[in-house]
């Protein structure tokens, strides 16, 4: 043995930064190439599918898009400062949430993930790791960004007879775009993996607080707005309260002036703001690979070094409660809705999420009377308050999707102890649907009473959307579960994935389907009952008390029994898949 | 080739390694032994430079741990090894070589050589997510090697080895060792330290217990019993027994 512990290795081949790049963009293409071709070569069908749902998501999106600015097109110049104002406050909005989901996304990946425990004892430089994480979360969380703003802009585009360069122009502008909040959320996230290692939880916490009083603040501003709803004053008061979305400095404000311009044929200063939004896609880039190269190793370290060790308050109290409360439900069962609870409760990206989704709803209902929805007919509060039914329904369809969904998944190498455990594999299931309905019942329950008070609804009508919300919120769970269980992904742990992965957009799917035959059920004869209340020319074409009594009562049986089989039907078949499933 | 001098680490209260000192010299074969939460796996991921010791200093090859000089010298087999899994293990393989700028040619040949010894023939093209653990261990430990580390680091190196890819691994590690490259093992199988070491380092508590050849680690304890009494002297003192007594290391029951 020789001893050059303290020597100084002479001649160490370093891997150049060239040599790197070469590594991470092979490295790149053989993963997506082989990812594609799994997809193609395991179920065509499954491709298709996805690819079928993009296509008519992004027609629908154009064609609403489309409607949409043809009728505003109406009464105002497209190309005016109207519009300039409404794309400021749209590309803000897109650029706080492209900060926020790119820094959870770059965090995750820097930080938590086994592939960055793995490149880091390579001789990769650490601003060329950032590099291939950050253009990974980069895709990863604006994807669905230009799902959503291209058939918008290609709607607007064909609106103002935009000409081709505009459609070229926007590709560009766009990719810039999405570097600016996304290096920015990436500084975000190594700031927070080397300042506070140990108080994720408490970040969280705080940005969801920020999310949820900036989101008031605006609200407030729409509902506080002086003058008639709608009218061209109250919207010239609106647009003038909003006027921070149009300030200089930001970055939403050079997109949607340079897209403008684009559409209106202004070369010089479409240019210009594209220069800007480029110069600063760089630059912030580059200060974040800056701060990558040396905070990450240190912030790495940090965070691995800082799991919190604390003890869990078991909170025995509550639970003692829920087992006497729940005492009709057999105890194993008991014991694993408590276990998911615990989980849900521990786990503040879960919970803030839905705290996010139901608080902003909730602020809207009690702002119902400001909007002085309350004083309108009988046929525009039936209205409302369907449409505020729907709305909760494609909320908590959003919440079943990205949380009930995955749940059985993300048992995944534990899911031996569940196939184990001295119980009918059936009660598991029956466990999670108890645990999904139960949390889904109490929170839209709240929500549509509030709704409906605050538009001053008859008791009746309460009644009927109290039963609505329970049918829904039973067979969106019972959706959600039972498909969880036919498609699972024991091999992902991150929800978010699992969600976004076939069954999950199979599960969405069904999802708004169920909500839609739901709702339209109940909502059909409501809404032609009281039209008739409101236009008596109409009269002839519209229900009669006795009539709308023998629909409706007709209508709730057509929704029980569409409500028993998106309930039932799932669950079976998820029973079904969960008892031939070998661990 | 490895050494850490005064290495301190702690998370937040819990001092995790306490005032190590160690020195892993080339073709050294060093055992690390120690119960669980000991501060084994600390200690070696701070030779892989993925924590920063609080206090202290760790150095590879002469460079401080973590630099891009240290992490060209070494290797890293952790106990879960991460592969990609739409990459097939030939493709990994590639990878890595990749990554440590080797020449091409050579680097393809020692693919070979690599498939051979680790008799991957039958699946090196297939997709890592279709892998067993056995089959994910191996291809890691080619990984590892197939650029010829001048330190070699490896947690818990049997987990879900078959006996014969673990007969394969074992004569590897010694085969490196001699040929010069400095192999720290962490490891619960006291039968593989006793085997393989050539040094045993025993360590609790964050603090290194006692280091040296099974016969220098007698002499220390004035023991000729086995290592695993040896052990659980020097961290516990007392095992349980299956009838629920306790018994002491010279073998009194209580």
């Amino acid at each position: 043995m020789r001893d050059v512990a303290n020597e100084p290795e002479r001649s160490v081949h370093l891997t150049s930064a060239t040599e790197a790049a070469r590594a991470f963009r092979h490295h790149r293409i053989r993963l997506v190439r082989n990812t594609v071709r799994v997809l193609i070569s395991g179920s065509l069908l499954r491709m298709l599918m996805i690819l079928i749902c993009s296509a008519v998501f992004w027609i629908v999106l154009f064609g609403m898009f489309f409607e949409g600015f043809m009728f505003v097109g109406m009464y105002v110049d497209l190309k005016n400062a109207i519009i300039e104002h409404l794309f400021g406050m749209f590309f803000l909005s897109l650029l706080i949430m492209l900060f926020v989901s790119t820094g959870i996304i770059v965090y995750a990946g820097l930080f938590q993930s086994r592939e960055a425990a793995f490149l880091l004892t390579t001789p990769a430089a650490t601003d060329r790791i950032f590099a291939y994480k950050f253009a990974e979360a980069v895709a990863f969380s604006s994807w669905g960004f230009l799902l959503l703003v291209s058939p918008m802009m290609v709607a607007f585009g064909i609106t103002v007879s935009a000409t081709w360069s505009y459609y070229a122009s926007f590709f560009i502008f766009l990719l810039a775009f999405v570097m600016i909040p996304g290096s920015l959320g990436a500084v975000a996230a190594i700031g927070v993996a080397n300042y506070f290692p140990r108080r994720q939880k408490t970040v969280l916490i705080m940005g969801t607080s920020g999310i949820l009083l900036a989101t008031g603040f605006l609200i407030a501003q729409v509902v506080t707005t002086p003058g008639s709803a709608l009218s061209t004053d109250w919207l010239g008061g609106l647009l003038g309260r909003l006027s921070f979305s149009q300030h200089p400095l930001l970055p939403s404000r050079w997109m949607s002036a340079g897209l403008l311009a684009a559409a209106r044929n202004q070369w010089a200063d479409s240019l210009f703001y594209l220069m800007v939004l480029t110069g600063h896609a760089g630059l912030f880039y580059l200060v974040a690979a800056v701060f990558a190269r040396d905070l990450y190793r240190q912030g790495y370290s940090r965070v691995q070094g800082g799991r919190s060790s604390r003890r869990r308050s078991a909170l025995y109290g509550i639970d003692a409660a829920f087992h006497r409360v729940f005492f009709f439900i057999p105890r194993p069962v008991r014991l694993l809705i408590l276990k998911d609870l615990r989980t849900f409760r521990r786990d503040p990206a879960q919970w803030s999420q839905f705290l996010i989704f139901f608080g902003l709803l909730a602020f809207y209902f009690l702002n119902i009377r400001r909007l002085s929805y309350d004083v309108q007919s009988p046929y525009w509060r039936n209205l409302v308050s369907f449409l505020n039914l729907a709305v909760t329904a494609l909320i908590l369809s959003t919440f079943t999707s990205r949380f009930i969904f995955p749940l059985l998944s993300l048992e995944g190498r534990n899911f031996w102890v569940l196939g184990l455990l001295p119980l009918k594999r059936e009660a598991i299931l029956w466990g999670k649907f108890a645990f999904a309905s139960g949390i889904s019942l109490v929170a839209t329950e709240i929500l549509v009473v509030f709704s409906d008070l605050m538009l001053r609804m008859s008791t009746g009508m309460i009644a009927l959307h109290l039963g609505m919300v329970a049918v829904l919120c039973l067979g969106l769970s019972g959706i959600s579960v039972g498909l969880g269980a036919r498609f699972p992904n024991l091999k992902e742990t991150d929800p978010s994935k699992i969600a976004a992965g076939f069954g999950g957009t199979l599960n969405l799917l069904v999802s708004l389907v169920f909500i839609a035959a739901i709702v339209t059920a109940l909502a059909l004869p409501c809404h032609l009952y009281f039209a008739g209340q409101d236009a008596s020319e109409l009269r002839t074409f519209v229900l009669s008390e006795e009539r709308f009594r023998f629909w409706m009562a007709v209508a709730i049986g057509v929704s029980l029994v569409i409500g028993a089989i998106g309930t039932f039907l799932p669950l079976r078949i998820g029973i079904k898949a969960f008892q031939r499933m070998e661990f | 080739m490895i050494e850490l001098c005064g290495v301190t680490k702690t998370f937040g209260p819990k001092t995790a390694v306490n005032q190590l000192n160690l020195n892993v010299r080339a073709g050294e074969l060093f055992a690390f032994l120690g119960p669980n939460g000991a501060g084994k796996t600390t200690t070696i991921k701070m030779v892989c430079g993925l924590l920063a010791p609080t206090s202290g200093i760790v150095r590879v090859g002469g460079f401080a741990a973590g630099s891009q000089q240290a992490r060209q010298l070494l290797a890293y087999v952790p106990d879960q090894p991460y592969l990609y899994e739409k990459l097939t293990g030939r493709e990994f393989l590639r990878f890595v070589v990749e990554m440590y700028g080797l020449n091409p040619r050579q680097a393809e040949a020692r693919l070979v050589e690599l498939v051979e010894t680790f008799e991957m023939r039958d699946f090196i093209d297939d997709l890592c997510e279709n892998y067993s653990q056995g089959m994910k261990q191996r291809v890691v430990f080619a990984s590892a090697l197939i650029h010829d580390p001048k330190v070699l680091i490896v947690d818990e190196p049997l987990v879900g080895l078959d006996p014969r890819s673990a007969r394969i691994v074992k004569d590897l590690f010694v085969a490196q060792a001699r040929a010069g490259v400095a192999v720290l093992m962490s490891t619960h199988l006291l039968s593989i330290a006793e085997e393989l070491a050539d040094t045993i380092g025993i360590v609790d508590h964050g603090r290194l217990l006692a280091r040296g050849t099974l016969a220098e680690l007698r002499e220390q304890l004035q023991s000729r019993a086995p290592l695993e009494d040896m052990f659980l002297q020097l961290t516990g003192g007392t095992r349980p027994l299956a009838n629920g007594r306790f018994m002491v290391p010279q073998g009194e029951s209580t």
